[in-house]
């Protein structure tokens, strides 16, 4: 095997057959979890047995499995917004199957809380490495312009940075926004942002659970090397109808629920529209002919989100999932028409079968893609420019529980890419000019993957795994093997310590020649001259429960390799380029940190502080001469504390902190005087030093909310009030040198550099209802 | 198309509706002692005098002084016979231009002919280069085209040879040359290549208007070099762009040396 680390994997399996030897006998206790207010199967939901600190959160079926000895155990589950329920079980020589149905408790909060594993879950999970957040969490924390979005909040967590000031790009243990798998309902969100990121395109009305994997990756997931975001949309309330949205600053959403065949089938379809254009356009009407005013472009953006699912009997349920979303920029006067426009189509259909308790199958087909469009048009001469990449996946997922602890999940995908790469034209009215460029390419991709998670004994528990990835285009074919490997060993009732390796590939490569998620980055397939990225993984943590189980501190380690990383020439032409390899340059990249998390998710204050040291390095020959340099998120300390604090029943007090060291940020270190041909106006030009050898001042921000319950007369409603960056600090967005003038003359008087910040203070309000 | 890249610049009017007035501020940036290098730029045509200016690169918060280098020895090199350009910094009243090194001498350049250049000072820096003379590309067709608002647009347009990588830049000024360019770009044939190319305008024209028009066939060396200098001076102040290290033709410091081979037309517009 080529990989060095295999050989950890090697000792993960010996070491599961020797510990097998030893092990007690366990025997499987598994079930649904459903609620009984319409929500039915319940994800996230805990089934514990507290006196053996053993215990498993439901999946998205509300399917739990637990390993447990023989004797009598008390297992509880518990969902927040419902009722617990405690039973009692006497285990003998055989597995067995036990359903929990829990009652809704009397909480406003129920209908819109999405939980948390519990900590003690947290403890005992095999999988490390793991963020799930709620989107209860997201609505009540403060946001920019009062726009909830998890993605946003997902920064919050250690080990995961935000490209720049009020981005939503993900920058996971070093890895680049284009090495994040988003999934959306199992199907691929190719740029997961609106308006240069700063929205993502998550609307959190639609959103059940978002968990990012930051390491420890399952066997099922790949393609992608540093993380995987899997959002999940809500199912509709299949008992009645209903309406909830909220109107805000800026925005506006929208969302309706309700059965459609009585206790088969349920669907929810949810948007939101920025509208702002509506009164951009009214400013640029009124100022219409006035000296000196040019109009403001005009800017939106939607999206629609729907989910249908169709119970065809006991055994098998359908589950439709869409996600359409578009922006829209224009820049229009007499004699020019500018036009740029982008987003994601994203569906999926899910079938799921349980042959029993114990054996299910999910097989998804989907489609995914992203577009964008650039068009203008200058008097006669039109041009456009377009980009995509379109998807159509399918996959099929087994679960398996057997015997003597061990779980088996396997599966298979394949995939078919097409990419449609700077497709260009340009033409004039009266046909004197016709020019056309760009390329198509198409790629398949596909995977099979199998993996144990085996409970040895009440505490250790492993989970390792094998996954074969290959991917063909341009009649050049790449695979490779890819091991995964985790492992729990409970110290004691509140201590735990895990491990995890994961190897990771990535066939198709994100081209992006900047710091910030732009909707021109377009997707390319890896061929003969592109080969596909790789990385490596190790990670190790301990957890530990005090304070009654209150609060939970977990410390991760983690070492990531990265080989043939991809960066571009100086001056590359990535718009239009029929030989875009040639601007490909190809390195290797490390990232190493520690990650601090202290959480308590129950009491009236809530919250959680992380703190993340750590290292991004690149290297490429033709950079920097050869030597590494520092990513631009490189990010040696990094501070994020988040406290709910619910002052009344009806008044939540928020408050989120984030401290980090400024940006690796590239600036000129010296200059020149360049007169050119014609020799009017010398002008100067910057001299670059070493690639991000600078740093940007520090950035904090302190966002603050609060969250007032109306008592309307029918349904609920809410009033959200936040204050991004509370205390007005001029955060770095990012520094240039400024050549100073003499007004009258135009003399160059000297040069300063000068800090350009994004957002000030930003108070906002959103009224939430729901009905 | 390189002047396709910056598109996200349509955008940068977005960000300022976003940002209030003062979210900008002075700040103190420390800088790494800067060790000065050549800079060198000559350009070579055929029946002009032999003029260069070599000044030296400076620490980004210097005073805007001109650094010249009055002991620099700048020795251009045709078909053996080694050249010596005296210093003589001299600005021409009429185009602003200023040379710190020339000599009348008038070359005979024929294209294929290989001109070197070397440069040296007194601390013991030395800079190289190299030019290969090129033939003209010529204009084929200067046309125009009026709307019913009088105003015209301007097509060039040129036949690109299909044996060779070309590279290309195109100007148009008004009335004289001393004026600052109307339009000015540069292009490369990667995907025209062989094909007859027109280089259009916007309705920027009225009758009467003396247009001249010139087409400059570039080496390669000479269209990365002013592609990299406007790269770098976009990254100053573009927080999207990636900044670009410049692609000096020369070696051992920074800067062009090339030669102009361009096809030039003046026209009036008429109706």
């Amino acid at each position: 095997m080529r990989f060095p680390a295999f050989a950890v994997y090697l000792i993960f399996i010996l070491s599961l057959v020797s510990a097998s030897v030893f092990a007690q006998s366990t025997y499987t206790i598994s079930g649904y979890v459903r609620g009984t207010g319409g929500e039915d199967l319940l994800i996230g939901a805990t089934v514990s047995v507290p006196e053996l600190s053993a215990g498993a959160v439901t999946d998205a079926r509300g399917f739990y499995t637990l390993q447990l000895p023989e004797g009598s155990h008390t297992l509880q589950a518990t969902y927040i917004g419902y009722e617990s329920a405690t039973r009692t079980i006497e285990i003998t020589d055989q597995n067995l199957t036990i359903n929990f149905a829990l009652l809704p408790a009397n909480s406003q909060l129920r209908e819109v809380v999405i939980e948390a594993n519990s900590l003690q879950q947290k403890l005992t999970a095999n999988q490390m490495s793991v963020e799930t957040l709620t989107t209860r969490e997201a609505k009540l924390l403060p946001a920019l312009f009062g726009e909830v979005d998890l993605i946003k909040t997902l920064q919050l967590k250690p080990g995961v940075q935000s490209g720049g000031e009020g981005a939503s790009g993900l920058y996971v243990r070093g890895g680049g926004p284009d090495q994040n798998l988003v999934l959306l309902d199992d199907a691929v969100v190719y740029n997961p942002s609106h308006l240069f990121g700063f929205f993502s395109v998550f609307n959190p009305d639609a959103v059940e659970s978002v968990e990012l994997y930051k390491g420890g990756f399952p066997a099922q997931f790949g393609g992608r090397l540093s993380s995987v975001v899997d959002v999940k949309l809500r199912e509709g309330n299949n008992e009645r109808l209903g309406v909830s949205g909220g109107i805000g600053l800026i925005a506006s959403r929208l969302t309706v629920e309700g059965p459609l065949v009585k206790d088969k089938s349920s669907f929810l379809v949810s948007g939101r529209r920025t509208y702002v254009d509506v009164f951009t356009r009214q400013i640029n009407r009124i100022q219409d002919g006035k000296e000196d005013f040019n109009p403001i472009p005009d800017y939106y953006f939607y999206d629609l989100n729907g989910k249908a699912n169709y119970k065809l009997g006991e055994k098998d349920e359908l589950y439709l999932s869409g996600y359409f979303g578009r922006d829209f920029f224009t820049f229009n006067d007499a004699d020019f028409q500018f036009g740029f426009d982008w987003g994601n189509k994203v569906g999926s259909l899910r079938w799921q079968h349980t042959f029993n308790p114990r054996f299910q199958v999910n097989t998804t087909l989907s489609g995914s893609s992203y577009q964008y469009q650039v068009s203008n048009k200058i008097d006669v001469f039109s041009f456009n420019l377009t980009s995509d990449i379109r998807d159509l996946a399918l996959k099929t997922d087994f679960n398996l529980i057997l015997d003597k602890g061990h779980t088996l999940q396997f599966g298979a995908m394949a995939t078919r890419h097409a990419f449609t790469i700077g497709r260009l034209n340009f033409d004039s009215d009266d046909n004197r000019l016709s020019f056309g460029a760009g390329n198509d390419y198409t790629a398949t991709e596909a995977a099979a993957y199998v993996a144990d998670e085996y409970q040895v004994n009440a505490q250790l528990s492993l989970n390792y795994g094998l996954r074969l990835s290959a991917f063909n285009s341009g009649g050049k074919t790449h695979g490779a093997l890819e091991p995964r490997a985790s492992a729990r060993y409970s110290l004691s009732e509140n201590t735990s310590l895990k491990a995890s390796y994961a190897s990771m590939m990535q066939y198709i490569h994100l081209v992006a020649n900047s710091g910030a998620s732009l909707p021109t980055d377009i997707w390319y397939p890896s061929n003969d001259y592109v080969k596909p990225q790789r990385s490596q993984q190790v990670a190790a943590g301990i957890s530990h429960l005090f304070g009654g189980g209150r609060y939970l501190v977990t410390n991760e380690l983690y070492y990531k390799w990265m080989h043939r990383q991809i960066d571009f020439r100086d001056g590359a032409n990535l718009f239009v380029n029929d030989d875009l390899e040639a601007e490909f340059l190809f390195g290797k990249g490390e990232s190493y940190g520690n990650e601090v998390y202290l959480e308590k998710i129950k009491g009236r204050t809530t919250g959680w502080l992380g703190y993340t040291l750590s290292w991004s390095y690149r290297q490429f020959d033709e950079i920097n001469e050869g030597r590494r340099f520092p990513t631009r998120y490189d990010r040696r300390h990094d501070l994020s504390l988040v406290v709910v604090h619910e002052l009344s029943k009806r008044v939540n007090l928020t408050g989120a902190f984030v401290y980090g060291t400024g940006n690796a940020y590239s600036l000129p270190v010296a200059r020149f005087a360049f007169q050119d041909v014609q020799g009017k106006n010398a002008t100067v030009v910057p001299v670059y030093g070493d690639r991000n050898s600078f740093r940007l001042a520090a950035y904090h921000r302190l966002d603050l909310g609060l969250v007032l319950k109306l008592k309307p007369k029918r349904g609920e409603a809410d009033l959200t009030f936040s204050a991004y960056n509370a205390y007005n600090r001029r955060n770095p967005y990012f520094v240039y040198f400024e050549q100073i003038k003499d007004e009258e003359d135009n003399e160059t008087l000297g040069f300063q550099a000068k800090q350009v910040s994004l957002f000030p203070v930003i108070p906002s309000v959103t009224y939430n209802f729901k009905f | 198309m390189k002047s396709l890249r910056p598109l996200y610049t349509w955008l940068l009017p977005l960000l300022l509706l976003l940002s209030s007035c003062d979210l900008e501020q002075d700040v103190d940036v420390k800088l790494p002692p800067h060790e000065s290098q050549l800079v060198v730029e000559c350009y070579l045509e055929p029946g002009k005098p032999l003029r260069a200016v070599v000044l030296e690169s400076v620490s980004y918060f210097n005073e805007p002084e001109l650094p010249l280098v009055p002991d620099a020895e700048v020795i251009i090199t045709h078909k053996g016979r080694a050249i010596k350009l005296p210093f003589s910094p001299v600005q021409n009243k009429e185009t602003g231009k200023y040379y710190t090194h020339r000599k009348s001498e008038k070359l005979n350049l024929q294209p294929g002919d290989v001109v070197t250049l070397e440069v040296k000072d007194g601390k013991g820096r030395r800079v190289t280069g190299s030019t290969t003379i090129l033939g003209q590309v010529p204009i084929e067709a200067v046309e125009w085209k009026f709307n019913e608002k009088n105003k015209a647009y301007l097509l060039t347009s040129f036949q690109d040879d299909p044996n060779a990588a070309n590279f290309y830049r195109y100007m148009v000024h008004r009335d004289s040359l001393s004026n600052s360019s109307d339009r000015d770009f540069v292009s490369n044939d990667r995907l025209t290549n062989g094909k007859r190319v027109s280089y259009g305008s916007g309705y920027d024209y009225e009758e009467g208007d003396t247009l001249i028009i010139s087409l400059f066939h570039l080496e390669q060396q000479y269209y990365d070099f002013l592609g990299s200098v406007s790269d770098a001076r976009n990254a100053n102040g573009n927080p999207f762009a990636q900044p670009s290290r410049i692609m000096s033709s020369v070696k051992g410091g920074i800067g062009i040396f090339t030669n102009l081979s361009y096809n030039r037309r003046t026209v009036v517009i008429t109706k």
